[in-house]
């Protein structure tokens, strides 16, 4: 099964004067799943969208089968054959399951204008049932289900008319272990029908696992073409950024365990719904890591001591005895939350990245009650050039930044807040291999000044490799606590998860 | 992940042009030349009448409570809200000022203000606590209190002491006006309320994660509004000396109307600039005293007025600041 | 089993959980019935009286199934009010001719023309709805005043079947019916619902958003179109006015667009609209009946929507509501 189906000829794309995608060629066999990796800013995800039909081709064209593919929505990229799982919510709330299964192509089931509700309903039941999703109510409304389910639902939509091709944009890093077996199933499955799977990821574990080849995309261009069987990651993180990466990517140290001044101390915290009990202390100077699988709670430990949690019962308290309970008061007392909802919750997107700099300082920046531009200013380019966020200037909006840049916007904020205690909810998620060890190393630095870290994570690799401490929870609990060792791998840490 | 970003048009002088047009300094610009381009049309049609002392006295007459009542719900609209109330606010805030002037002038104005720090006190309530989205409140609140002041009008208007008109004086309402201005400036600009109003416009979840204490800084906002209106209430008595039942009526909609001719945008956010009330609300009443002044029709005056509207929002809407226009 | 539970087991009991919405309406209804027939048992609530209670709000929940389209997907129009005159002023003229042809399809075709206007010029300007209507109001009012010479319209006493029963209640019966139909059997109903929940992805999902905002607009002034028929044949009459005026015909129909906002999740959104008004319409009257003067009107609207929405909105812990 080695015949091409999907060719991309000197494919270019630019977002006024940057160039997104520069003159990439390469070709996909039927049969395959073929991994696409790349740097944030590397191209990958423009080069998918313009194959969907989400975004218009600048110049270049896409030969699917001999022929050359003119699509400019997703509905028309299906009805080609090619279709695509997004990262973010892809499903629409206020329908029914069968309803968004069947968007955009409900036209089978009118006749005269009226739509066949019970039919479409049908149809939606008997295509969950063989996709395995049986006990997902096609009538009902798709609210009632959660993100994961509703991811599932998305992917009997993207592959139920037998696309030919089916992109997976980076949906795993959202999924539970569950929730990525079942996708994993369903790309496998499609691969032995003959059919071809884009993997896009940021995980090189998981790519050199699940794909048969990889292609590596940098700064627009295409690089390379390799058999994922023989390829090692450091193979595919030297492909994607071009250099060796420098030995310090994680610390290298591995010396006495923190011993020292409890600095946190947390007793019987429990979220109902989400935590149970959770009881540990933090200590100066040191990172203290928190594993798992997605559910197992550990997101919500970092809101429940920045209190930003709802209806949290037991103590979060300093080691003055203070108790911290509200965000207001953990900010007070340097307490800092990077959330894993970037967009969302760590950055008020659609303001300037001065703004967002000068947020939690501002009672701190204020002289009587005064607020001077000039000092705001000042502030915010420091800190911004400090972790060398790449911007236009501290008036640019942080909607206009990439993924890592936006990361350091809120890493600045807390840095100038000179916050003691840093909690870290994935902060190296969704962006690319330079960016991460320049944010590693900035912890480091942290440590060194004897700040203390916390650090939640769902990548094994950055927590064996930046922990003083692992504390591993699963199901609102926590199972295990490891300590920092040369020896310890992967397999002690999932052990304790699942 | 897939990028949400626009295309830009790259094709040669017209490019160019489009470029100058929408940098933001010239967006900024914009509602002020609109004002400068409407006075000098009317300057021109009227033989220059307009400009003349008397007239330019009667336009501000009318622009104080306006402008006033437009700061209030330029902080509202700042945080993402709306605020339809203010006319009842102006109704039964005027109508406590009229009934206590008899006792005392000062009292009457303090006792207008907290009357209309109460309602917004009551809009704040029920956004904030029971979550209902603003436009929802305030409409019902409108109605609530905009039946109240009819009932307490029902058998005669109610007369203030009749000699407060004599504080209708234009110097008096300026330095008004100006504190009022001035002050709320201040406070939007240069104290960390005013920063954190823009982020709440801006990103509230975020905000409420950076430290700002949403929920009660939404309240207080409301509750500024009502006591600014409450505090215009005062400068609409001592006007007309006696209030109806009609008393602001549409004073919402005029105020949405002059905010929106001075460039606001409705969403507010961290574009919002402090001179949109003064340049929307002079836009405002120079177009409606024009128009008087060319001494047309009310319903022709009216049809102009929409239309004009329809033309100044569509040039001065900062398009690529709304993702997704509702 | 708390009381909590036992709602939940009706909730999720497959024959009665679909009905859950409306009984829950029926008992508000019921409720606020009682309590007014306690209070004041000779004036008000006999059969004739409520008869005409239902009479006098289905006219807003005619117009409440119109709003409920656009504020579906977001959107807000503020020229429903301008409109009502308008049509019901072009109806009348023809009326004049064509009898109830003219008054029928006047309506309805101004209506249309009205909504079809309102849609392009929010599709091709680019300003949110609610800015834009508020001009249009202006305009639309300007307009009324003009075809009528600014006098008042009065509609020939040989037309007014649809003022009065069974002629309003066929005709309203049918645009709730109309309603039902689109939301449940056609792609308008899921795709405004699409738009709605998140515009962005439902244009790449192909839909297109720009023909169905406009269709949403034109189905609203259609009703709008309706609504004016009903309301000139129930009060006989209608006069242009200027200055805003018609601002205040705008809320009636959205109070009852929110109950039926506020029960969509429970699948009966147009049986909520109609009962909804009804609603406030018997607490009207109850009022009335107690002897409050007629100012007291706006109060109650005001009062009891804010009740309503008060109880019945429950969004996610955290949300931001705006």
């Amino acid at each position: 099964m080695n015949e091409i189906i999907l060719k991309a000829e000197n494919v270019c794309k630019s977002f006024g004067i940057t160039k997104a995608v520069c003159d990439v060629s390469m070709s996909f066999v039927k049969g395959e799943i073929h991994g696409l990796i790349g740097e944030n800013g590397s191209g990958k995800s423009t080069f998918v969208s313009m194959l969907c039909g989400i975004h218009s081709i600048d110049s270049g064209r896409f030969v699917l089968n001999g022929e050359e593919l003119h699509v400019r929505n997703q509905v028309q990229a299906n009805d080609k054959g090619v279709s695509i799982i997004v990262q973010e919510m892809g499903t629409l709330s206020g329908l029914t399951v069968a309803d968004n299964i069947f968007l955009g192509r409900e036209d089978k089931f009118v006749r005269f204008g009226i739509k066949n509700t019970a039919a479409m309903n049908r149809e939606a039941a008997m295509l969950l049932e063989k996709y395995g999703f049986g006990d997902i109510n096609a009538a009902a409304m798709i609210d009632n289900y959660n993100f994961e389910d509703r991811k599932l639902i998305e992917i009997v939509k993207a592959t139920h008319f037998g696309p030919r091709i089916v992109v997976v944009d980076e949906t795993t890093t959202a999924l539970s272990q569950k929730g990525r077996e079942e996708l994993y199933k369903h790309m496998r499955r499609i691969r032995d029908e003959g059919n071809t799977v884009i993997f896009i990821s940021h995980n090189l574990t998981e790519i050199i696992e699940y794909t048969d080849s990889v292609s590596v995309l940098r700064d627009g261009k295409y690089i390379d073409t390799v058999k994922s069987s023989e390829v090692s990651e450091d193979e595919l993180k030297r492909l994607m950024v071009g250099r060796e990466i420098a030995n310090k990517y994680y610390r290298t140290d591995y010396g006495q365990p923190v011993e020292g001044e409890t600095v946190l101390s947390v007793r019987n915290v429990s979220v109902p719904g989400q935590i149970t009990d959770i009881s540990f202390e933090l200590h100066k100077g040191e990172i203290l890591g928190f594993g798992g699988l997605s559910e197992c709670g550990m997101h919500e430990v970092g809101k429940a001591i920045f209190g930003a949690s709802f209806d949290r019962a037991g103590t979060v308290a300093l080691a003055n005895g203070t108790k911290i309970d509200s965000i207001p008061c953990a900010i007070k007392h340097s307490i800092a939350y990077a959330s894993k909802d970037r967009d969302n919750e760590s950055l008020v997107l659609f303001d300037s990245i001065r703004d967002n700099i000068v947020l939690p300082s501002i009672n701190d920046l204020a002289e009587k009650n005064i607020l001077k531009k000039k000092k705001l200013d000042k502030f915010a380019n420091e800190y911004a050039k400090m972790i060398s966020v790449k911007m236009t200037g501290v008036d640019q909006f942080v909607s206009n930044l990439s993924g890592g840049n936006k990361q350091k916007v809120v890493l600045a904020r807390w840095i100038g807040k000179n916050s003691d205690i840093i909690v870290l909810d994935s902060p190296t998620r969704g962006i690319d291999v330079k960016v991460k060890a320049d944010i590693y190393s900035l912890m480091s630095e942290l440590k060194e000044k004897g700040k203390s870290i916390i650090m939640i994570s769902e990548e094994i690799q950055e927590l064996l490799g930046m922990c003083d401490r692992i504390i591993i929870m699963k199901n609102g609990v926590i199972s295990g606590e490891l300590a920092r060792d040369e020896r310890l791998n992967e397999e002690d840490l999932i052990v304790k998860m699942v | 992940m897939t990028e949400k970003t626009k295309q830009t048009e790259q094709n040669g002088s017209l490019s160019k042009v489009k470029k100058v047009l929408s940098a933001p300094r010239f967006l900024d610009l914009l509602p002020l030349i609109g004002l400068v381009i409407i006075v000098a049309v009317f300057a021109v049609m009227t033989d220059m009448e307009i400009v003349t002392a008397k007239s330019i006295n009667l336009i501000l007459s009318q622009v104080f409570v306006l402008m006033i009542a437009s700061t209030g719900v330029f902080l509202v609209m700042t945080i993402g809200g709306l605020d339809f109330s203010q006319g009842s606010i102006l109704g039964i805030s005027s109508i406590v000022i009229s009934s206590l002037s008899f006792y005392s002038i000062p009292l009457a104005m303090v006792a207008g203000i907290l009357a209309g720090a109460l309602i917004g006190a009551f809009n704040g309530f029920f956004h904030v606590k029971f979550k209902i989205p603003s436009f929802i409140v305030t409409i019902c609140t409108m109605y609530l209190f905009r039946g109240l002041c009819a009932y307490m009008t029902t058998n005669a208007p109610v007369a203030a002491v009749t000699n407060i008109t004599s504080l209708n004086l234009t110097w008096l309402k300026v330095v008004f006006t100006v504190g009022v201005l001035v002050i709320v400036y201040c406070i939007f600009t240069y104290t960390k309320l005013g920063a954190s109003l823009k982020a709440i416009g801006a990103g509230e979840t975020a905000a409420r994660f950076s430290g700002v204490r949403t929920n009660l800084t939404k309240f207080l906002v409301f509750v500024a509004a009502g006591a600014i209106t409450g505090f215009a209430a005062f400068l609409n008595v001592i006007k007309v000396g006696s209030i109806t039942a009609t008393a602001g009526n549409q004073l919402e909609t005029m105020i949405l109307i002059a905010l929106v001719l001075g460039g606001m945008p409705i969403s507010g956010g961290a574009k919002v600039r402090f001179s949109n009330i003064i340049i929307g609300t002079l836009v405002y009443c120079v177009l409606n005293n024009g128009l008087v002044m060319l001494g047309l029709d009310t319903a022709i005056q009216q049809l102009i007025k929409g239309t004009v509207f329809l033309f100044v929002v569509t040039l001065t809407i900062d398009k690529k600041s709304l993702h997704i226009i509702k | 089993m708390n009381i909590a539970d036992r709602i939940n087991k009706i909730k999720n009991n497959k024959i009665f959980g679909r009905f859950y919405g409306v009984l829950l309406l029926l008992f508000i209804a019921a409720v606020v019935f009682a309590v007014f027939k306690i209070l004041t048992p000779d004036n008000f609530g006999t059969p004739e009286k409520m008869y005409y209670y239902l009479q006098s709000s289905i006219i807003y929940s005619v117009g409440a199934c119109g709003l409920y389209f656009i504020v579906v997907m977001g959107l807000f129009d503020f020229s429903i009010g301008a409109n009502v005159v308008l049509s019901a002023i072009i109806a009348v003229t023809l009326s004049r001719q064509f009898g109830y042809a003219g008054l029928l399809i006047g309506a309805l075709v101004c209506g249309t023309i009205i909504g079809f206007c309102n849609g392009f010029l929010y599709t091709k300007l680019k300003i949110p709805s609610m800015i834009v209507t508020v001009g249009l109001m202006l305009i639309f009012e300007s307009l009324a005043y003009f075809a009528s010479g600014g006098e008042k319209q009065s509609l020939d006493a040989s037309l007014q079947f649809f003022g009065k029963a069974p002629g309003n209640m066929i005709l309203a019966f049918v645009a709730f019916l109309l309603t039902f139909f689109i939301l449940k059997y056609t792609k308008i109903g899921t795709y405004c619902y699409a738009i709605g929940s998140d515009e962005y992805v439902a244009k790449n999902m192909g839909i297109n958003v720009t023909k169905y905002k406009i269709i949403g607009f034109v189905l609203l002034h259609f009703f709008v179109g309706i609504m004016a028929v009903l309301s000139v044949s129930f009060g006989t009459s209608v006069t242009a006015t200027t200055g805003m005026a018609s601002m205040s015909r705008n809320f009636t129909p959205l109070m009852g667009t929110f109950f039926g906002l506020a029960f969509k999740k429970y699948g009966t959104p147009v049986t909520a609209m109609v009962i909804g008004e009804f609603i406030i319409s018997i607490i009207f009257n109850g009022f009335i009946a107690l002897g409050a003067p007629t100012t007291i009107q706006n109060v109650v609207t005001g009062a009891a929507l804010l009740i309503i929405v008060a109880l019945t909105t429950k969004p996610a812990k955290g949300a931001v509501v705006k």
